[in-house]
């Protein structure tokens, strides 16, 4: 009875019709885009972890996350790491925050140094490091600053080239830009820093490469066990670590964020299920006036706002999926996750929530209808 | 026309309500993702801010302090003190660490400070001692709170454990809190022995900031030497910028939304008083008084959400602060300034469908029953 009631009504008015779909496929878009929001920036510090191809990661002992932190090892340590059995070879990465400050604007950098493993996995222009003073830089800056392969890019009064432009390679708001380790000595002399450079950050991370076939997490044991002043761990658990740091730091602001949208959800559906039901207060009352039962009403008017809600999904889908991109376009440094399968399910079940709540607000509507009101017309 | 209008939006109570609240949860959303960033971005700069030195001095290449790394040989420090104008310089070791406190990671930033540190230290405390010595440290008062730790419990930062001596306050920040611990501490920790990151320099009484930054910029070798306020307004600048792609997208979309809630309640009123409309027409008025009456309508819908938004937020904003101490809001004039030329624009946008739908009512409709 309700999708035939729905069907007449979009045939009747079908302007209108698709309007109520649009406001409620926009606010489902609004909560999309929120959850796509939080998931890209979990995302982006697992695939930056995950795609520097390492086995298992070793960090200082104590240490226990690897974007934004900062971790020194010790030179000998990575010999240490070597020598345990399983371990193939343990590749050095050092991290480096910088500022990249162009043309009066400035942007925090993460610049990972590596040698023979850790760079970028995937390049979108260009080609990977060849030679020293180069620089693999990630998309979002190479569009916020206009740069390309080949153009020129000072960190710290030092002066690369741009050869590559990498994917995927931002996290926590902040791009990330790769160089070997020949470039970061002579970027420390050339800054003056300080003269003796073994009390600088050379060795941040060792990403340790282990044999075909061995199991990973007891040679992460075997490496805690014997070289103490490392901690070692899983690219999945370091990941993992990271992640709930950015949860604990941004999940509450994202929460309030949603709630607020899902009130805007329960309001406007609850304009248009009252706009409905004062639109059909005639036949409403014709239903009363035979006999229908205040709660059979009142069921009809939340199938009505679900199945609308329902139909609003794919829509609600196709704009956040837009609306991403625009995001995306307008600042490439954010990643919007807009179809994940978790945050599409919460979404869903969330709307359908919404939807009744949204649906109550006619009740009272409804309960004060006089069956009389049949004869008016 | 004007009366018409006023007096129909207002018969339906339930609706006019349900509408502008719906309005000014669109607008809220925007201006709580603004004053999100515009209270990170205070908070950030809350150090430089209340250290109150006169010229900060840095590495060369560096300029600011957030998500930077500095380091400089300590010896620069007692060049920089000698210099004709210096009135007084203390120096901090400084690094960005995640520490466990309470079952979850905190970001933060570590400062290492000497043992007679005087303006670089805490500025003001909630509790117990405000200069961490060896294997001490000094946590925001909020941090506490939020972890339930006390005074006399332990933390982690990397592989060392700290008891916490005292409280300080207005050091919070959900991005970067500010711990303070000794400079021998985190000089082990950062294994930087012989430099430090930051040197803070007060000018004697009649010396400007800008001629002794310069007077130290032409006498130490690579360094950067910046008057206090272009340090912070770097901090802040940098700190805003990193959010300003993503609250003009975020105030496009709450605006949208508001578009098309506003356009939909004005939509449904004129369907409701179609026959109204008619007889409007029928007695001569023009489609463009009836536009104007459609814009009043959706002009008042707007500015009754922009204005109910702005209640909201001046009650939920501050207990947000209270109940989530972790998320600091901060509204601006400008935000206000910026939400309410929105309001504008949403208004005018949103009347144009219905606007459509008024110049198709008959006339003739007024005798169709």
């Amino acid at each position: 009875m309700i999708l035939q009631l729905v069907i007449k009504k979009a045939r009747a008015e079908p302007a209108q019709f698709i309007f109520v779909i649009i406001a409620i496929a926009s606010v489902i878009a609004l909560v999309l885009v929120l959850e796509g929001f939080r998931q890209g920036i979990y995302q982006q510090i697992r695939q930056i972890i995950m795609s520097r191809g390492a086995d298992v990661i070793v960090a200082q002992a104590g240490v226990s996350n690897m974007v934004a932190s900062r971790s020194i090892l010790p030179q000998l340590s990575r010999q240490a790491v070597e020598r345990i059995d399983g371990v193939v070879e343990a590749h050095p990465m050092t991290s480096l925050p910088a500022i990249y400050d162009k043309d009066g604007r400035q942007t925090p950098v993460f610049v990972l140094v590596y040698d023979t493993l850790g760079g970028p996995a995937e390049l979108e222009a260009g080609r990977q490091l060849a030679q020293n003073r180069e620089i693999v830089i990630d998309r979002s800056l190479a569009v916020i600053y206009e740069l390309l392969p080949g153009d020129d890019f000072v960190l710290n009064d030092f002066s690369f080239t741009v050869v590559g432009i990498s994917k995927d390679t931002a996290a926590f708001f902040t791009p990330f830009a790769f160089t070997n380790y020949d470039d970061l000595i002579d970027l420390y002399f050339e800054s003056d820093i300080v003269g003796d450079l073994s009390t600088l950050p050379l060795l941040s991370f060792l990403l340790v490469e282990i044999e075909a076939g061995r199991d990973a997490s007891r040679i992460a044991a075997e490496i805690d066990k014997r070289v103490p002043e490392v901690d070692a761990y899983l690219p999945d658990a370091i990941a993992a670590n990271d992640v709930a740091m950015s949860c604990s730091m941004l999940g509450q602001v994202f929460q309030l964020m949603i709630v607020i949208a899902y009130l805007i959800g329960v309001l406007v559906i609850g304009l248009i299920m009252f706009s409905s039901v004062q639109k059909r207060k005639y036949e409403l009352a014709v239903f009363k006036a035979i006999g229908f039962s205040f709660s059979r009403l009142a069921q009809s008017v939340i199938a009505e706002s679900l199945l609308l809600t329902l139909l609003a999904l794919p829509l609600a889908a196709v704009f956040a999926y837009v609306l991403s991109l625009l995001i995306q376009e307008a600042a490439p440094v954010y990643l919007i996750l807009t179809t994940e399968d978790g945050p599409m399910i919460r979404t869903l079940i969330a709307s359908l929530v919404f939807s009744i709540l949204g649906s109550l607000m006619s009740f009272r509507m409804i309960a004060r209808l006089e069956p009389v009101l049949a004869l008016r017309r | 026309m004007i009366h018409w209008s006023i007096r129909s939006i207002g018969s339906e109570g339930a609706v006019l309500l349900a509408s502008c609240t719906g309005v000014a949860f669109a607008f809220l959303l925007v201006m709580f993702f603004e004053a999100v960033f515009n209270g990170e971005s205070e908070r950030i700069t809350a150090y430089p801010t209340q250290v109150n030195a006169d010229v900060w001095v840095m590495q060369k290449g560096v300029a600011n302090m957030h998500m930077a790394v500095s380091q400089l040989w300590d010896w620069k420090e007692d060049r920089i003190r000698s210099i004709e104008g210096v009135a007084d310089t203390e120096s901090i070791l400084y690094m960005n660490a995640v520490i466990d406190a309470g079952d979850r990671e905190w970001f933060a930033y570590i400062v290492g400070l000497d043992e007679r540190a005087d303006f670089s230290a805490p500025w003001a405390m909630h509790s117990g001692k405000r200069l961490p010595e060896r294997g001490e440290m000094v946590i925001p008062e909020t941090l506490a709170r939020l972890t339930g730790l006390q005074t006399g419990d332990n933390i982690a930062i990397v592989d060392r454990r700290f008891t916490i001596i005292g409280l300080s306050e207005g050091t919070f920040s959900m991005a970067n809190s500010i711990v303070f611990v000794s400079k021998v501490d985190l000089a082990d920790i950062m294994s930087a022995t012989g430099s430090v990151s930051y040197v803070m320099v007060r000018a004697a009484s009649g010396v400007s900031p800008i001629e002794l930054a310069q007077r130290i910029l032409n006498q130490v070798d690579k360094v950067n030497a910046l008057p206090q306020k272009k340090f912070i307004n770097n901090d802040h600048h940098l700190a805003r910028q990193m959010g300003v792609e993503i609250i003009a997208m975020m105030s496009i979309i709450g605006s949208l939304l508001a578009i098309v809630i506003v356009a939909f309640t004005v939509h449904m009123f004129i369907l409701r008083r179609k026959r109204e409309l008619a007889i409007v027409k029928a007695l001569g008025y023009r489609n463009r008084h009836v536009y104007m009456s459609v814009l009043l309508q959706a002009l008042l819908l707007t500015l009754g959400g922009l204005a109910l938004s702005f209640a909201f937020a001046l009650v939920l904003f501050p207990m947000i602060s209270l109940l989530v101490p972790a998320v600091s809001l901060k509204w601006t004039l400008a935000s206000l300034l910026k939400t309410t030329v929105a309001a504008f624009l949403v208004a005018a946008l949103a009347a144009l469908w219905p606007a459509r739908q008024v110049v198709r009512v008959d006339p003739l409709a007024v005798f169709h029953g």
